[in-house]
């Protein structure tokens, strides 16, 4: 086991170390951020002093080897728009996201779950279909329209809830249910789909057979056979929010990272999106492992090492 | 579906806002620095402008410059401004306000280690010497006839110097000190900034308590948060927007022909059909302007037919505009050797940088296809926009704004010249004459050379000329405060009704 | 992971007796209805100059931003063109984006899949990873930098949806095939001396069909879903070419006072993924071979 984990942790290095550097490269190709920060007015040979004072005027490889040498000691060098460490600027900002993340993904496992199961105990009864429809329906609406929409019903016409920004839990009602929408559909398709599998299984029909209550055979058995699959695509959907949802964020003033990395990548600001990359695929990545570590505890027959 | 009326709800937040005395600006991004003189970007500036002051300011109507931290100046030389200062001002920290704040700001502002986006803007200053306590003289290395005017558009707010230099410039840039009508409060990141009013402020206590910039990035969010009265101040409402505004009984749309201009370039630095002249007379013809002006942009914006605009100093009324005559640019475009139902364009246009731009470019776009032109739109990210003009990679015609103009010099000096960074134009006698114009100190004299120089412009047409467009803020009904030409969002001309 | 990847395929309990192919359709009535929204969107694309009742391109300065009235069921636009012709020739772009899209991304992905599920060792190591370091590979960046190289348009949002999205395709197969290789008449083909690849093409790729054709039909509904967010954060279809997703996209800013704007490229785009995805459970059931018994 302890191999294993040193081996998941070699290659979780090398994993960012190769988003890092293919986002040092690319970011570069979309042309240099220097004619952003300047006035109107400003003189072409002004562009090439300022580019100098920032350091761009460097062979790329040159820059790629002091980006390595800084960000080993966790000095990713200072924002170009906020003049102060990239570093400390995104970290601020992963509270909010996290806050957000863990709300929907709550509201996700309470909602999609037990809509998953019940669509599986009744399958093939209205409530299954309806099931169905909804969740297809959930995955089928753009993000950023329903949040518009959410906005306008409850912050404007009803003025029940604030319409955007962040602070105490009535901030966090619109933006939390416009992500639970989609990724609520998608969990509950999982459930239901893997609960099915689980039950049409052998050992499942030797329990019924054997005369064991229904809800004991559900529950015991099948659920944490189900739930390998379910706890792998929630794993994807939490790396995904705890990355940062982008749409919802920017629509609903959440100050989260997500939205950060987008503004930073479109103000070309160099340091702040390679913090971004670092921490998102750290996040991302860890996740993917603690999911892979539970199916050991889900299914005994998974063993590492 | 009653899209214009609002149901029921809370009480009215504009009579708790009027209680409390406080103004929420919903604003689309927030500020960079806390720190003064640093970074050119309105939004940053805008927040910054309550904080701290300017030497000189800008007539809100007339856009005239008007002392102010300074009393003052004096031409002593072609190269030597000297500026008397205002007695008896303090920084928010006590801090009294005198030369060795002029000093340090322009020190600070010229230093490389800083980087500051005013570097470029204020390059001819060699130093500032410090006559008395409230004398400085401003040492030029070559004639500067544009110092006043950059001296009095945000930002070279002044520092304050014993603060900065105690605290340091990280600490100093998150927890800004200076001589404006409101103090700084709080900055919660991302979120929002709240100021206090300064009671001592020595142009007069302003009459709002409390002002807090609020950070709303989507469009459409920050006009919900207007009308639901989350936030009473926000700008650029798009002109079909503005009727459900003004129904909202909540707010209503304030208007103000703005200092900035845009406008359509014809790229001519590269091969192409724009580069003849007859092209780009016959388009001009092709382009209705006034259509464009009611139709998209719902009236809101003024017409220009020359290449400043209508703030701008060397303005000037007698350009004849370009009349709509299909027929003469049918005829222009035959006599350039181009069939009109063969030629093909392309526009690039930024998106959502200035009002309607994406939707003005379509709407050309449509025009010239009335003539048998096509015409490819190409939308781009605005930092791909400024690429492609920059390199002369843009396409045969690109739509772009300038501002503030209020003075040719920065403007025609910029936009005409071919090597200047922004410019799709050149022609060795205009440059000649705008190379001899931009010396000139006397002010008349100089608004008069540029007159003469937009006169030689007109019929090679560098441009179409669109118009000032128009700033649109949403006000809370409660609130007595009139949108400037210039952009600023100043509070302390704000009270309550 | 070595689980079977046939979780990811989500089934529908509508079919009641399993029914092989199309006769069974009628059965289940969602399937139907998935493949009737389905056959809507492909006719609008291919008929869509008979059907449509205006230019989609054409401006017309004087009804701009009118609501759906009986000239224009579906109202005009900000530069006075008609919603639903607009509608209708989106119908292209969006099964054009979601179509050819999802079978390059999935040609890609199960090659690689299947390579790398197949063979294993030190090459099926090296695709995970790469694939993870593409997961977790902010999508924005990807789409700007390919933008930066081929600038914005149609071309920019596919190639970034396929690199995107062949990922999930090598997890779908390589799990499929590291499920299969234990079976017994693989075994049985690889001691009798089969070559690899014919063992790949006579055994493992038919049973592999199955989950892929239904992990395309989600990607094609996600697909079609992503046009109107790559719209939003800039990358969208140039003018004045009419897409659902940018029409609801550039439509935001209206939705207050002029819905009509989003309300119906938006239901657009929603009802066909809506249909994709039904159609795709319907073909999971169908093709299910554990279903039928």
């Amino acid at each position: 086991m302890s191999r294993y984990l040193l081996g998941r942790a070699g290659q979780a290095v090398l994993a960012i170390f190769l988003a890092l550097t293919v986002v040092f490269f690319l970011v570069r190709i979309t042309g240099d951020p220097v004619i952003l920060f300047l006035p109107q007015d400003v003189q072409p040979k002004d562009i090439v002093y300022f580019r100098h004072l920032l350091g761009f005027d460097r062979p790329v490889w040159q820059q790629y080897l002091s980006f390595l040498g800084g960000a080993v000691h966790g000095d990713f060098g200072r924002s170009l728009r906020y003049r102060t460490p990239a570093l400390s600027l995104v970290v601020s900002r992963l509270p909010a996201t996290f806050q957000l993340a863990a709300t929907s993904l709550a509201m996700v496992a309470c909602a999609a779950v037990p809509v998953g199961i019940a669509s599986a105990a009744r399958r093939g009864t209205f409530v299954d279909n309806i099931g169905i429809a909804a969740t297809a329906a959930g995955q089928a609406v753009p993000g950023f329209w329903l949040g518009l929409m959410l906005i306008w019903v409850f912050g404007v016409w009803l003025r029940w809830l604030p319409v955007a920004g962040y602070g105490g839990w009535t901030h966090f009602v619109l933006p939390s249910l416009t992500l639970t929408a989609f990724y609520a559909a998608q969990i509950a398709r999982i459930t239901r789909s893997s609960v099915l599998d689980a039950l049409g299984q052998d050992y499942v029909r030797t329990a019924r057979a054997k005369g064991i209550h229904e809800r004991g055979v559900l529950a015991r058995h099948v659920l944490k056979n189900a739930a390998i699959p379910i706890v792998t695509v929630f794993g994807l959907n939490a790396g995904q929010l705890l990355g940062g949802a982008v749409v919802t964020e920017t629509i609903f003033a959440w100050p989260g990272i997500g939205q950060y990395i987008l503004n930073a990548l479109r103000g070309r600001d160099f340091p702040v999106v390679m913090v971004g990359v670092f921490l998102t695929s750290a996040i991302y990545i860890l996740v993917n492992f603690l999911v892979d570590l539970s199916y050991v505890w889900l299914n005994p027959q998974v063993r590492y090492g | 579906m009653a899209v214009g009326g609002l149901g029921p709800g809370p009480a009215s937040t504009a009579a708790d806002a009027q209680a409390h005395n406080q103004i929420t600006i919903g604003i689309g991004s927030e500020p960079l620095t806390l720190m003064g003189a640093t970074i050119v970007d309105w939004t940053t500036n805008a927040q910054l402008e309550n904080i701290y002051d300017l030497l000189f300011t800008r007539d809100p109507k007339t856009e005239k410059i008007i002392p102010w931290l300074a009393t003052g100046y004096r031409i002593l030389d072609d190269k030597t401004w000297e500026l008397t200062l205002r007695k008896d001002v303090r920084f928010h920290n006590r801090e009294p306000f005198t030369a060795k704040a002029v000093k340090f700001t322009f020190d600070y502002l010229l230093d490389p280690k800083n980087k500051t986006h005013y570097l470029p803007r204020f390059k001819s200053v060699s130093g500032v010497e410090i006559v008395n306590d409230y004398t400085v003289r401003v040492h030029t290395s070559e004639p500067f006839p544009a110092f006043l005017d950059n001296v009095s558009l945000p930002g070279p707010f002044m520092l304050a110097p014993e603060y900065v230099q105690k605290v340091g410039i990280d600490y100093a840039a998150a927890h800004p000190i200076g001589t404006g009508p409101y103090t700084f409060k709080e900055w919660a990141r991302g979120q929002s900034l709240t100021l206090a009013k300064t009671p001592s402020y020595w142009a007069g206590a302003p009459a709002i308590d409390a002002v807090v910039f609020s950070v709303i990035p989507e469009f459409s969010a920050r006009l919900a948060a207007l009308l639901s009265g989350q936030i009473d101040i926000m700008k650029d409402v798009p002109p079909q927007a503005v009727d459900t505004v003004n129904r909202s009984g909540r707010a209503t749309v304030r208007t103000t022909v703005s200092s900035r201009i845009d406008y359509l370039a014809f790229e001519t630095l590269h091969p192409g059909p724009t580069q003849n002249a007859k092209v780009r007379q016959a388009i001009n013809y092709a382009i209705n302007v006034d259509e464009l002006r009611t139709s998209v942009l719902g009236g809101m914006a003024t017409r220009i037919c020359g290449y400043v605009g209508r703030y701008d100093s060397a303005y000037d009324p007698a350009i004849k505009c370009y009349d709509y005559d299909t027929k003469k640019a049918e005829q222009l475009l035959r006599e350039a050797g181009y069939d009109p139902a063969k030629l093909t364009l392309t526009l690039d246009t930024p998106s959502g940088r200035y009002p309607l731009d994406k939707e003005v470019s379509e709407a050309i776009a449509a025009q010239l296809n009335k003539i048998g032109i096509t015409v490819h739109v190409q939308v781009n990210e605005w930092r791909d926009h400024l690429d492609k003009v920059i390199n002369r990679k843009a396409g045969d015609m690109f739509f772009l704004g300038w501002g503030p103009d209020l003075q040719p010099i920065g403007t025609v000096d910029q936009l005409f010249v071919g090597t200047q960074t922004y410019s799709g134009f050149d022609d060795p006698q205009t440059d000649a004459m705008i190379n001899k114009s931009v010396q000139i100190v006397d002010p008349a004299a100089r608004n008069a050379a540029f007159r003469k120089i937009q006169e030689a412009l007109h019929p090679m047409a560098p441009w179409v000329p669109l118009w000032n467009q128009h700033d649109l803020y949403g006000v809370a009904n409660w609130i007595a405060w009139a949108p400037r030409p210039d952009e600023k969002v100043w509070m302390w001309e704000a009270k309550a009704k | 992971m070595a689980e079977s990847a046939r979780w990811l395929v989500p089934r529908t309990g509508a079919l009641r007796r399993g029914g092989r192919g199309l006769p069974g359709l009628w059965r289940s009535r969602t399937g139907t209805l998935g493949v009737a929204i389905v056959a809507v969107a492909v006719l609008c694309a291919a008929l869509a100059p008979v059907l449509a009742p205006y230019n989609p391109t054409a401006a017309q300065f004087s009804t701009t931003l009118r609501p759906p009235s009986a000239a224009h069921p579906f109202g005009t636009d900000q530069l006075g063109r008609d919603v639903l012709s607009r509608v209708i020739f989106g119908a292209r772009i969006s099964l054009l984006v979601g179509g050819v899209t999802v079978l390059i991304s999935g040609f890609v992905g199960c090659a690689l899949g299947m390579l790398s599920g197949y063979l294993g060792g030190w090459l099926d190591a090296a695709v995970m990873r790469l694939a993870d370091v593409q997961l977790s590979f902010p999508f924005i960046l990807l789409a700007l930098t390919i933008n930066a190289v081929i600038g914005a348009g149609l071309q920019t949002i596919m190639l970034s949806l396929v690199v995107a999205g062949w990922p999930l395709y090598v997890r779908v197969v390589r799990g499929e095939i590291l499920a299969l290789r234990h079976r017994e008449y693989v075994q049985a083909a690889i001691a009798t001396g089969a070559r690899n690849g014919r063992v790949m093409w006579q055994h493992v790729l038919p049973n592999v069909a199955t989950p892929i054709i239904v992990v395309s039909t989600l990607q094609v509904s996600q697909f079609i879903i992503a046009e109107a967010t790559i719209s939003f954060l800039g990358f969208g279809i140039q003018p004045p070419t009419a897409a659902w997703g940018g029409m609801v996209s550039d439509g935001r800013n209206y939705i207050f006072f002029a819905w009509w704007l989003t309300a119906f490229p938006g239901a657009a785009l929603a009802l066909t993924a809506l249909g994709v995805n039904l159609t795709g459970d319907w073909l999971r059931d169908t093709l299910d071979p554990r279903l039928r018994t």
